[in-house]
């Protein structure tokens, strides 16, 4: 149990706080409700650039590690299709720091043209590091227009491409800025040895005087129901040939979307799901062979994925893993392997558990969903799920038109 | 009206609370064991001196990979199903001393699991089937990892560092995933896992019953009696390995040094943390935050028993690998004509304070910080000194340390792409 208190500041803030004696560290979380699927299309990979830019200083303050460094503390962001999230870890005694710093970012940036220069150019690395400098790095950018058609998920949260990268004004920094980085957009989560008073007026003290906003309507177009299976190859110099079909599933909020979770640690977990028995260790088909989710805030994707042995065709994967999946949804599982899944589920949440950070970051996600609190009825969904659910769920979501399948061949046999 | 440049009043850090895993011996095996765990997690690891050093032509690795491969009783499947069955989650890694295997799980599974794990490990019969598809999975997953620049920079790199061609310096290559001798498999088994554990670490609110029943289950295994020994030096040397196509070249520059029992690791590793280990540091603010050449640079000190060496790493737009390399020469030289600034040094001194007060959070880390200092003889007495170097380090002490280590004819220089 994550126990927490939750505020609003006047100007639509919102403010989580957790407790925990135990740690002389506190995490200042800041999460923004802005990620790659609110870019325009001609202009992706903006959120993301966008999050390296918050640390070229802001409005009051030139430089924001250091100061942080020099309060013993550190920080890093993520940004994924959904949000973006920033951190600060830092002795509980200088946490102040920490909210002197986040609260002059999203008053306002510097907007130094150096700053967007060299982090057009840092991310321009990050692309090719990440995705394109590496065996089979871009199927993400090539598997998402696959499987979206129109929802923003078709673009990568690195961008669709570089030049948009490199084409981003300080207009389109500035416009961004002020759309997405204010306190309506955003939710605060401060976790350590707190009082609860006494943060919160430290809160007040720094967020409450940054202007309010009204909160931007999201208006995305929605992904008309797949009717058609779609494939892609593609050729690269790879050694071995690859697969990664895409199924279409619910969204975070549908309660359907625990069942797909422990559909896919059913299919492809670890070396007990039912892919790797029959795939790989019985039939030998593949080298490795993984299902997991997306788990996007919009309808996601069931991702199964591996690599094929040398001499294996994707034909014969096909004629072996479309009766696993049929089998899936036309007979009940016993209650031993859901047993099995549901044990796997619970060790990893107790784990997850354990750090002060995970704990702030997964309440302001949470909080974000529309209820922090159901970060600690997750046990219980799990729990609830029945084998009918398993089998309905995969029903609706194994269909071969329900599919996008994108394989990778070897360059050298190519036909 | 609040004044908005002006920052928050910093209080330092005075110390840092390192609490000790209880240290005691199972059958005369090292037991260290954390129990102050706020949950029902826990974590078992276990020690085999059966690192890549151990033996030749990656049968060290291959077999590490292959514990849970069969008995003459159970199926790898079986074993498999029986431990994610109760929830467990299995690690095997292997470094260049050592190899461990790790289980990660509630506590009230540990020793269950640990009955099937453990009975796994000690009558392991390696079927031929399973050493078949491993070497075949190894191959291809080789095959992948050598499409990769800053693989090829770490194996060239490798080959330098440890040029008196020690089985430090040596690298996988595809011959070994072709065939392995049943025999060869069997007796490392025996001399490195059988007859090789090393220590043994708990992390979790386990009573002494549970303890009992670990020691138990372990009565099959044997102390190592195996102490690596070894004194290495690097080859100063610049070489460049060319990828066709490669849109970034890996950079890996470095040299043998040394671990926490040198009386200068501790300046030295100041000094690391100002050139390269954090995000302000001289190398990331040159070559990232004003060249914008990379996505990231950084340096480190990699440790072994004995010894241990320094690495700068990095993966930089191709065409400024000349240009990124002399910055990284210029950045390291700078250490030894100018003194660090005291704002400088101070940040760093509160940045390394606030890790450290980071890695002694929570029983996890803090075991890991305990062991990190263990290996190398030491213990937790190490970071109070390391809070005392940190807080008294003078800039000028600095510049004597870089000029002793940080000399770049002493360095291996690698690139690749």
């Amino acid at each position: 149990m994550i126990e927490y208190k939750k505020f609003q500041l006047e100007n639509g803030l919102s403010v989580l706080l957790h407790k925990d004696p135990t740690t002389p560290l506190a995490v200042v979380n800041v999460l923004y409700d802005v990620g790659a699927r609110d870019e325009q299309e001609d202009k992706t990979g903006f959120a993301h650039l966008f999050e390296h830019l918050m640390f070229g200083g802001s409005v009051n303050i030139p430089e924001f590690d250091s100061p942080l460094q020099d309060a013993g503390g550190e920080n890093n962001a993520f940004t994924s299709n959904d949000i973006t999230n920033y951190y600060d870890v830092l002795p509980l005694q200088n946490l102040e720091t920490a909210l002197w710093l986040e609260s002059d970012r999203m008053l306002s940036l510097a907007f130094t043209p150096k700053s967007l220069e060299v982090q057009r150019s840092v991310v321009i690395e990050e692309f090719k590091q990440r995705y394109l400098n590496q065996p089979y790095g871009d199927v993400w950018l090539e598997l998402r227009p696959l499987a979206y058609s129109v929802h923003p998920y078709k673009w990568a949260t690195i961008g669709k491409e570089i030049s948009h990268i490199e084409e981003a004004t300080m207009d389109d920094v500035k416009s961004f800025f002020n759309t997405f980085y204010h306190p309506a957009n955003a939710i605060l989560c401060v976790a350590g040895n707190i009082e609860f008073d006494e943060t919160l007026e430290l809160i007040s003290k720094w967020f409450g005087s940054i202007p309010a906003q009204p909160k931007n309507v999201r208006n995305l177009p929605q992904e008309p129901e797949q009717k058609e299976f779609r494939s892609k190859n593609l050729v690269r110099d790879v050694p071995s040939k690859a697969f990664y079909y895409a199924f279409k599933m619910v969204d975070r909020n549908h309660p359907d979307y625990y069942t797909c979770d422990v559909i896919s640690d059913i299919l492809g977990q670890d070396k007990s799901a039912r892919l790797f028995l029959k795939v790989k260790k019985e039939l030998q088909i593949v080298a490795d062979i993984n299902a997991y989710i997306t788990g996007s805030i919009d309808k996601g994707l069931l991702i199964i994925s591996g690599k094929l042995n040398d001499g294996k065709s994707f034909e014969e994967l096909e004629a072996a893993l479309w009766p696993i999946l049929d089998e899936l949804s036309s007979e009940e599982i016993n209650e031993k392997e859901l047993k099995k899944v549901l044990n796997k589920i619970r060790t990893s949440k107790a784990f997850q558990e354990q750090g002060i950070l995970n704990r702030a970051m997964n309440l302001c996600y949470y909080e974000l969903l529309g209820d922090a609190n159901e970060i600690n009825r997750e046990n219980e969904h799990y729990k609830a799920i029945r084998s009918t659910d398993i089998k309905r769920v995969s029903a609706q979501m194994f269909k071969k038109e329900n599919c996008s399948l994108l394989t990778v061949t070897p360059s050298e046999n190519a036909k | 009206m609040l004044n908005r440049s002006l920052a928050p009043q910093l209080s330092p850090i005075e110390d840092v609370d390192f609490r000790s895993p209880m240290c005691s011996a199972l059958n005369g095996i090292p037991f260290f064991h954390m129990k102050d765990v706020a949950n029902d997690t826990c974590r078992f690891d276990m020690y085999f001196s059966a690192g890549k050093v151990h033996g030749v032509k990656s049968l060290p690795s291959i077999v590490n990979g292959l514990l849970l491969s069969g008995t003459k009783d159970r199926v790898t499947n079986k074993i498999n199903e029986l431990i994610n069955g109760l929830g467990g989650f299995y690690e095997s890694g292997i470094s260049m001393e050592n190899a461990a295997i790790s289980v990660y799980c509630l506590r009230e599974n540990l020793i269950p699991i640990m009955e099937v794990l453990i009975d796994a490990i000690l009558h392991a019969n390696y079927p031929e089937k399973e050493v078949a598809e491993s070497l075949n999975d190894r191959a291809q997953q080789f095959k992948i990892s050598l499409k990769k620049g800053n693989v090829i920079a770490q194996r060239e790199f490798q080959k330098r560092l440890f040029a008196d061609k020690s089985n430090y310096a040596q690298v996988a290559n595809i011959e070994d995933f072709q065939h392995v001798e049943p025999k060869d498999i069997l007796a490392f088994h025996n001399a490195n896992y059988i007859n090789g554990l090393q220590k043994l670490v708990l992390v979790g609110n386990l009573d002494k019953e549970a303890i009992l029943q670990l020691s138990n289950l372990l009565k099959g295994f044997n102390a190592s009696k195996d102490h690596t020994s070894t004194f290495l030096a690097n080859m100063p040397q610049v070489h460049h390995a060319e990828i066709p196509d490669a849109m970034q070249s890996a950079i890996r520059v470095g040299r043998i040094l040394f671990n926490k029992q040198h009386p200068d690791y501790l300046e030295f590793m100041v000094l690391n943390t100002l050139l390269g280990d954090y995000f302000g540091s001289r190398l990331m603010s040159n070559i990232r935050e004003d060249k914008g050449f990379t996505y990231g640079i950084g340096s480190n000190v990699v440790e072994f028993e004995n010894t241990g060496y320094f690495v700068i790493g990095t993966e930089v737009k191709k065409e400024v690998r000349e240009a990124a390399l002399h910055e990284i020469r210029f950045e390291v030289e700078r250490f030894q004509n100018e003194l660090v600034s005291e704002t400088e040094l101070n940040l760093v001194r509160n940045y390394m304070l606030g890790q450290l007060l980071k890695s002694a959070d929570g029983p996890y880390a803090m075991t890991d910080l305990f062991l990190s200092a263990e290996m190398n003889g030491k213990d937790l007495e190490f970071y109070n000194e390391a809070i005392h170097t940190i807080k008294s380090i003078t800039p000028e002490r600095i510049q004597i340390i870089a000029k002793k280590y940080l000399n770049w004819e002493d360095f291996t220089v690698v690139s690749a792409g």
